[in-house]
């Protein structure tokens, strides 16, 4: 372990203990999302701006660090318009292809490649690393939005150079069989934590990929030998179960008993991944998220998280059966369960002393979130 | 008893946070720090503002236009009297009640939902006849080029008009204004379609499968009725419209995606098997108008049947985007009366259509 990340930068510093404390209630975050459905509904969509910005207002004043509630003063008009523009410079880029297409590449692409498949095309070429840079400016914008102690968050570094990075590094990830996980997480962590301040207090991270590479080459073989043993024993076992049966007696078997057997199959495959795959996946990512945050520091401020495989096991599929089994209108409770897991994991050890956080000279972005919106998962 | 601090005050400047009260009197609000009195900031009542509001903050703000420093008044009873305050009277106003709430508005969403599913049901009746018959061609013309890149046309001349003859002449007789053409797609599956724009696309199996000409005339009579019925074009814009709804339930979340996507795809099925019986009805009045052999479709779907696979590996009803063969079959039966749809030149003519063929480029 790094212990230079963990110790208190000069003698005086005091390292109280404390938690955040989120004091949302569930009835309360509901009231706000059916509202924002009801106006997706008779807006065809697009009040989603706004009611993004609502329910960010709402848990953002619901979560205190210090004793000192953060404030959250974006507005749904900067997303509506960031979102206009992104989708303003697409269509640029469509009558641009259009015209290049009608002039001059239409004479020379074969005729089953069409206009429209090449712009599709192009769009997913270019959204992929857009993803990645939409990820930052996103952050960067909900940063310069939020307010603790009257002081704006703010994120330097280029959006761009973050994009080009992350989309090299999960190429390179995938074709290396995701062997360089750890290294992509870290290296990615690094911008993104630490170009990231409140007031004028940047956060620092300290994080290396050595020090997580034994547990992830761990989690990597155990993994591969777990799929194996678990293909292994089902084969088995199904070898058992049908034993001289004639499977090609299926065929008349009636369409009830079939589908029985596929939803019976279903089921066991995903529980058996939920109890045995999902445990060791997030034995790796628990690991992961508590040396993140315990290579982070905000000056004199230091931060840790207990969270445990089964703190992330428990969390992952009761999120993962609240959205599937409620259609979507689940969101809400994830969103507020997500909040009380990091008010009841999150250690934060010390506070900032006086005056040695300021307001920042910038004031962020003017518009935000356009290419999240386009090109990635946006939720709150 | 010491004093105690009822609010927090940021100065805007720092991230400090300081305890503190305050009192207001003839024109400005006073913040001060209640174990000595000193004055921390004196704010003109007419300035005054309340940051967001109480349904969605916590404990909203109180600011000064043009600062960025806040008043976080956690008392209640100071809150209260400072909504006293006419800039301030947002201060006083209470939480929305939860259950109420959301009793009310989940009521609306419901009816929203009811009104858009039917708005998007009858909606598209008319809708798709908006469309101009220009941009249906167009889009026709991109679905039927994506769907037969990279396959073999059938190109005999004598085939193609025999069919191509009998379509118009269905069509002409369904009230269609537009021509409608029929390609032919070199092998299998054995299916035709209809897409907008009055394109029809046959595969060459098909027409290798049936018995006789009065079978592809029966297939060919179910399509014309779809496009007489403007089917493709409504069933792409309801699929749409149920696909955009279940986008909105979602909240916009794209990771619900699949959601959509797969009532979407149920939408589509249900309509499959509602647009498929009404082709059959309108496809068979037309031949009998014409005054042709109407025999023909109930025999080809008899022959499908046959081919079907039986028992549980056929799939249930509601994935297929046709109705029971068997129901279709009862309700299509005609008798083998009337003139034949093509002559016996123009039937053996179709049968080696693909004898002559290129590539779909």
């Amino acid at each position: 372990m790094n212990t230079s990340a963990v110790q208190p930068v000069g003698s005086q510093a005091d390292l109280t203990p404390s938690r955040p404390v989120y004091d949302g209630k569930l009835s309360e975050l509901y009231g706000i999302y059916l509202r924002h459905l009801l106006l997706m509904f008779l807006t065809l969509g697009w009040s989603r701006f706004w009611g993004r910005t609502r329910l960010r207002r709402y848990l953002w004043n619901h979560f205190a660090v210090l004793g000192d509630r953060f404030e959250y003063r974006g507005r749904g008009l900067e997303l509506c318009v960031g979102f206009l523009l992104v989708l303003l410079i697409l269509g640029g880029w469509g009558g641009l292809m259009w015209l290049t297409w009608d002039f001059w590449l239409a004479a020379h692409m074969p005729q089953e490649v069409g206009i429209v498949s090449l712009f599709a095309l192009s769009i997913a070429f270019v959204g992929f690393p857009l993803a990645f840079v939409g990820q930052y400016t996103g952050l960067r914008y909900k940063l310069s939005r939020t307010r603790w102690r009257g002081v704006r968050g703010a994120m330097a570094g280029s959006a761009w150079s973050y994009g080009a990075l992350a989309a090299v590094l999960t190429f390179a990830n995938a074709a290396t069989g995701q062997l360089m996980t750890p290294l992509v997480s870290v290296t990615l962590a690094r911008p993104r934590i630490g170009n990231a301040s409140i007031g004028t207090q940047r956060l620092v991270f300290a994080g290396r990929a050595g020090d997580i590479y034994g547990r992830y080459i761990a989690y990597y073989f155990l993994n591969i030998v777990l799929w194996v043993g678990l293909v292994g024993a089902a084969g088995a076992a199904m070898g058992v179960a049908i034993g001289d049966y004639d499977v090609g007696k299926l065929r008349d078997a009636g369409r009830l008993p079939t589908l029985l057997l596929i939803a019976a199959a279903l089921l066991v495959a995903y529980t058996l991944f939920g109890i045995v795959i999902l445990p060791l996946r997030c034995w790796w990512q628990a690991y992961l998220f508590r040396y993140l945050v315990a290579r982070t520091r905000a000056g004199d401020v230091l931060f840790a998280t207990a969270l445990t495989t089964w703190h992330m096991w428990g969390f992952m599929v009761v999120n993962y059966l609240i959205v599937l089994l409620s259609f979507g209108l689940g969101w809400p409770w994830v969103m507020h369960r997500t909040l009380r897991l990091i008010s009841d994991q999150l250690w934060i050890y010390g506070a900032p002393r006086p005056g040695t956080i300021g307001q920042p000279a910038d004031r962020g972005p003017r518009y935000g979130e356009g290419l999240l919106d386009m090109f990635d998962v946006s939720g709150v | 008893m010491a004093p105690v601090a009822l609010a927090r005050y940021y100065d805007g400047v720092t991230a400090d946070a300081i305890g503190v009260s305050a009192k207001w009197g003839i024109g400005e609000l006073l913040v001060y720090r209640p174990a000595d009195f000193s004055i921390v900031a004196r704010w003109r009542l007419e300035d005054l503002v309340v940051v967001g509001d109480s349904e969605h903050e916590a404990i909203p703000a109180v600011s000064v236009r043009g600062s960025e420093a806040r008043l976080i008044v956690e008392a209640p009873e100071l809150r209260a009297e400072l909504a006293r305050i006419a800039y301030l009277a947002a201060l006083a106003a209470p939480p929305p009640k939860p259950a109420w709430r959301i009793v009310r508005l989940g009521a609306a969403l419901l009816g929203v939902v009811v009104l858009l599913w039917g708005a998007v049901e009858i909606g598209s009746e008319h809708a798709a006849s908006l469309v101009p018959y220009r941009l249906q061609a167009r889009l026709g013309g991109q679905v039927q080029a994506e769907l037969v890149a990279g396959h073999k046309l059938c190109t005999g001349a004598e085939g193609l008009a025999a069919i191509d003859g009998l379509a118009n002449r269905l069509a002409r007789a369904g009230g269609l204004d537009h021509p409608v053409s029929v390609t032919i797609v070199q092998g299998g599956p054995v299916n035709a379609f209809t897409l907008p724009g009055e394109r029809l696309v046959f595969y060459s199996d098909l027409i290798d499968r049936a018995s006789d000409g009065e079978e592809v005339a029966g297939v060919l009579a179910h399509e014309i009725g779809h496009a007489v019925k403007g089917h493709a074009l409504k069933g792409m814009v309801r699929q749409y419209g149920v696909e955009l709804l279940l986008r909105l339930a979602t909240g916009g979340y794209s990771e619900l995606g699949t959601l959509g996507s797969g009532g979407g795809m149920l939408l589509a099925l249900r309509n499959g098997r509602a647009f498929e019986r009404e082709a059959d009805a309108a496809g068979l009045a037309l031949l009998e108008r014409q005054g042709l052999r109407a025999d023909g479709m109930s025999r080809f779907f008899e022959q499908m049947l046959k081919e079907e696979p039986t028992g549980s590996l056929r799939l249930p009803d509601i994935w297929s985007d046709h109705p029971p063969s068997a129901e279709r079959i009862a309700a299509t039966r005609r008798a083998a009366s009337g003139r034949p749809a093509f002559t016996d030149r123009e039937w053996k003519a179709l049968r080696s259509v693909c004898n002559e063929s290129s590539g779909s480029n």
